[in-house]
């Protein structure tokens, strides 16, 4: 059994199978209490369909899990009564007004929601008087993200909240989050775009074909992209061979080699770079490098290369 | 609940207009079919039509009106109806992608059902009252009368059979995201229903003839329901219900 406390996500041995596919291979999670987590991966890896479970949207096949002290069971109903979710797809009734629809959303939570939705849709400057089949797609995003924002919860699961979204508005939407977050609300954020949530986010959790690979924090990540050594050459017969040597040869000096097409990828054990960069001009046959880059990779860079994973 | 209400609440009116026109002008007909019964038998191309004339015409007015209104008007639109407001319930929620948002909310499942499964009834049953209520004013017009009783009863009923039909269609629409499937294959049984009760040798094997005049002499000379009937409808219904529940239950969006 595990343990359900305020304002937590856990989650344990989760398992779903669409069919064939196994979307979530056993999964572990924990997340909060407080602090924005970022989902990450690519497309297919299981992050919606792990936070439609944690929603009680979809059964899980085996696990169980527990969102702000409530426990998954039977329809998830007392875990959505605590936490909030914006779905990953927008459809909408487009025969509704903005603020119908706004209403709509927020059955089942009490005034202040409603009230406060339409404070966040005001924000976004939303036209809340006009049908929702004239919004935009973004429009209809931040409608779905109001929704979210709105009742005053632990916790909140967000699923893709600014794709589609334009710069200005992406930029409110992430001062909301930011703001929510400074309350002490736990979210578990889904993105695609990586340089939002390495602003905002102060957690990763790295899924991969339906398994957790990775769980980082901001400062993890950066102290790794400071220790991170790229050297690329140009394409040549032989160079899978000399990267091989060259791998073989690191290997000793650093906490991790590993060779990508043309790449030769160092994860060094400490922030200097200095005996490495040594033993590769000294290997003997070795080219000059075509590039090479040290102590800046981007969010998506860096998890590509420690883990052989498609951020997204 | 709201907008799914207005939605149910104008399909229902519509189901209201279009069974009150169907049946004034063939209420306002009796004096003249009554005259001319025999001249309609004799132009009845099937020995099953010609059976119903006779029963029609040994039936008198009450027959002439629950087969007017309940056998002709009820089983075909209102099978119709009941295909149209159930089949959307879920399936068409998937359909047109809005199935996550209406489960997201924190509302149970089972209340989302039940509203969607009480309103959807109510739009197909309260047309069939409604209507039936206006047939005695109707009939004064035409120096008629007939009590509300057996007519309430003969309505009751029908919506039996509707309601078997509508948990049907709710049941399939609980499984598919293609509303537009379930109703074509809801509608081709009913209409491969019609065409096996107009074939002598077959008739009995037709759902409709749990719905036609001889039903409804029954139900006047009981005055009240066949509970022989009555109960497997309810039963099917209930069950149907019951298997919407936990489909639904179970879905993913």
């Amino acid at each position: 059994m595990i343990e359900a406390s305020e304002g937590r996500v856990v989650a344990r041995g989760i398992t779903r199978r669409f069919g064939e596919k196994l979307a979530l291979a056993p999964l572990d999670l924990e997340v909060g209490p407080g602090g924005v987590t970022g989902l990450l991966g690519p497309n297919g890896s299981g992050k919606t369909t792990l936070m439609r479970i944690l929603i009680g949207l979809t059964r899980p096949d085996a696990g169980e899990a527990s969102v702000d002290g409530a426990r998954l069971e039977g329809d998830g109903l007392e875990i959505r009564k605590r936490c909030s979710y914006s779905p990953g797809e927008i459809a909408l009734y487009g025969e509704l007004r903005g603020r119908e629809h706004l209403e709509w959303l927020l059955r089942g939570r009490d005034r202040e929601a409603r009230e406060r939705g339409l404070e966040l849709a005001r924000r976004f400057e939303l036209p809340l008087e006009r049908r929702v089949h004239a919004y935009s797609h973004g429009m209809k995003r931040q409608l779905l993200f109001a929704a979210a924002l709105a009742p005053r919860l632990r916790v909140r699961i967000l699923d893709e909240p600014s794709e589609g979204l334009d710069p200005t508005k992406r930029s409110v939407l992430l001062e909301m989050l930011r703001e929510d977050a400074a309350s002490g609300t736990t979210i578990l954020l889904s993105s695609h775009h990586l340089g939002e949530v390495d602003r905002v986010c102060e957690r990763f959790v790295f899924v991969h074909q339906g398994k957790l690979v990775a769980v980082e924090s901001a400062a993890s990540i950066a102290a790794r992209a400071n220790r991170l050594l790229r050297v690329s050459y140009a394409p040549s017969d032989g160079l899978a061979a000399l990267l091989e040597a060259l791998r073989v040869r690191l290997a000793p000096l650093a906490r991790q080699v590993s060779v990508r097409e043309s790449e030769l990828l160092v994860e060094l054990a400490g922030d200097d770079p200095r005996a490495v960069l040594q033993a590769l001009a000294q290997h003997a046959g070795a080219p000059a490098p075509r590039a090479l880059e040290f102590g800046r990779a981007s969010l998506s860079e860096l998890y590509r290369d420690l883990y052989g994973v498609e951020a997204c | 609940m709201a907008r799914a209400f207005a939605s149910i609440l104008w399909r229902g009116v519509g189901f209201f207009i279009v069974l009150e026109l169907m049946l004034v002008p063939a209420l306002l007909y009796w004096p003249d079919f009554d005259k001319h019964v025999a001249k309609f038998r004799a132009m009845a191309p099937l020995p099953v039509m010609r059976n119903i004339i006779d029963t029609l015409e040994t039936g008198g007015v009450f027959a002439y009106v629950t087969g007017q209104h309940f056998f002709k008007g009820c089983n075909t639109l209102g099978v119709a109806a009941a295909v149209l407001l159930s089949v959307g319930a879920v399936a068409g929620e998937a359909h047109r992608g809005t199935l996550e948002i209406w489960l997201a909310r924190p509302v149970s499942r089972w209340r989302l059902l039940t509203e969607r499964y009480v309103q959807g009834a109510g739009a197909l049953c309260i047309p069939v009252f409604a209507t039936t209520l206006t047939i005695p004013a109707l009939l004064e017009r035409v120096n008629e009368t007939l009590p509300y009783g057996p007519l309430m009863w003969s309505a009751a009923h029908t919506c039996l059979l509707l309601m078997a039909f509508y948990s049907l269609g709710f049941f399939l629409s609980t499984i598919s995201r293609a509303p537009l499937s379930i109703a074509f294959v809801l509608l081709f049984f009913s209409i491969l229903q019609f065409a096996i009760y107009l074939v002598e040798k077959a008739t009995h094997y037709s759902l409709f003839r749990l719905t036609d005049v001889e039903r409804f002499l029954e139900i006047q000379k009981r005055g009240g329901l066949d509970p022989r009937l009555a109960a497997p409808l309810v039963l099917v219904s209930l069950a149907l219900y019951g298997a919407s529940l936990w489909t639904f239950a179970r879905r993913t969006p």
